[in-house]
């Protein structure tokens, strides 16, 4: 299979510069280096829209406030007050995700998050937070989690197993959801574009023309999707960081 | 880079890299997963975010400010109406207080003078019937006087005698009844 067709190819991790520490292989590669360009490109937007801050903002400055209130909107809505010193950590876990999932629909730029390293890392990191901030602020009353009150206890013994099961499957969930969704649409994006060189070799020109008229519309649909896909899957993201945040810090249910 | 090589022979026909290369590249995702995040996060944490919310914070205030100023003024401006009307009222008070004054001042002058004028009048009267009196009183003695002449001569031209001085001045005055 060439590069035009494998639609597995894009995912491909080239190293750029070798680099290592010890046994650490921590070379610079193409995911890397999208990586850099992503937060550059969040780092160069929030300097120019925050440089000047106004009574009356700019239409840089409005848009840096509507993504600060949307992700507050959410922690408050959520987690209410004890949420507040979260919020720099959900906005820069959306806006990394999101700039990673806008990065990865340019044409030949790599999507860092359709790689399960990355997306399971950020999803332990999650839940590996809610962990030490659910133990530093309520000790070992933290586990009341996996033992909903009210229960019976016969049932008890039913119930803690699987709440036990269901806390340990959301990194799996939060990790896997995220990169399945960029992968599944960028092979989707690349078997859709394949069909057209497909359909002209196997047809000629008939082939060319239906796949101008047929697959070209389905790839543009498709297209617009995945860019939806990019907000919603980081919204996800945010929203549930949120949601298990609340197992640390709201009252247990 | 004979890692490249490597890598070709490895990944021919690409298989599913996000599990192939896990091996190879997952600590070094992660590493510079970490290292951009975090300069991320703390470009966020330490400067974007507290500019906005200042940003933010310094529009609510400014917001609150300008309505509280407003309110202050409004409420300025009634107070300002409330003592308009309350001169008003007073002025009203005043000039209907002036008024009535004025009204109880002449009053008083006019019946004073009413009183003047008729005291006036009064003496005048009585200074009249007095000399009316005088005139009346001084007439009667006349009356008499005539009355006795008359009644002497009528007596005497009746009688032929000439009735006694004091005998006709009794009966005259017995007839007036004075």
């Amino acid at each position: 299979m060439n590069i035009a067709t494998d639609p597995m190819h894009q995912f491909k991790i080239d190293r750029w510069v070798d680099f290592r520490i010890g046994d650490l292989d921590l070379s610079f590669t193409n995911s890397a280096f999208w990586m850099v360009v992503g937060v550059l490109l969040l780092i160069g937007f929030l300097a120019v829209a925050t440089s000047k801050m106004k009574t009356v903002p700019t239409r840089m400055q409005s848009l840096a406030e509507i993504w600060y209130q949307f992700i507050a909107g959410i922690v408050k809505d959520v987690n209410h007050a004890p949420g507040k010193p979260f919020i720099p950590l959900v906005f820069t876990l959306f806006s990394f995700i999101f700039i990673a999932n806008i990065v990865g629909m340019m044409p030949y730029w790599f999507t860092t998050t359709s790689h399960i390293a990355v997306t399971g890392f950020m999803a332990i990191f999650t839940i590996g937070l809610v962990v030490i901030v659910g133990i530093m602020k309520k000790g070992f009353g933290f586990l009341k989690i996996f033992v909903p009150s009210g229960v019976p206890f016969v049932l008890l013994l039913i119930v803690t197993p699987i709440e036990i099961i269901s806390f340990l499957s959301r990194p799996i969930s939060l990790g896997m959801r995220l990169f399945a969704n960029m992968l599944g649409g960028h092979v989707a994006l690349k078997v859709f574009a394949g069909f057209i060189p497909s359909l002209a070799v196997a047809l000629g020109g008939v082939g060319m023309l239906m796949g101008g008229l047929l697959v070209m519309p389905l790839i543009v649909g498709v297209t617009a999707l995945e860019f939806l896909v990019t907000f919603l899957q980081a919204y996800v993201f945010a929203m549930l960081t949120c949601v298990y945040l609340n197992d640390a810090l709201g009252e247990a249910h | 880079m004979e890692h490249e090589a490597a890598e070709a022979g490895h990944a021919a026909g690409s298989g599913f890299p996000p599990f192939d290369q896990i091996g190879d590249f997952g600590v070094s995702q992660i590493f510079w997963l970490v290292l951009t995040f975090g300069v991320l996060y703390f470009a966020v944490a330490s400067v974007f975010l507290p500019r906005i919310r200042k940003a933010v914070e310094d529009r609510d205030g400014a917001i609150k400010a300008d309505v509280a100023k407003a309110a202050a003024l409004s409420s300025a401006a009634d107070a300002s109406v409330k003592q308009f009307e309350a001169q008003i009222a007073e002025a009203r008070a005043r000039a209907r207080d002036t008024a009535s004054k004025a009204k109880a001042e002449s009053d008083a002058r006019t019946s004073a003078e009413t009183t003047k004028v008729e005291a006036a009048l009064n003496a005048r009267l009585a200074a009249a019937e007095a000399r009316i009196n005088e005139t009346r009183a001084k007439a009667m003695t006349n009356v008499s006087a005539v009355a006795e002449d008359a009644a002497a001569a009528i007596a005497e031209r009746l009688t032929g005698a000439k009735p006694a001085a004091d005998a006709v001045k009794k009966a005259v005055a017995g007839a007036l009844g004075a």
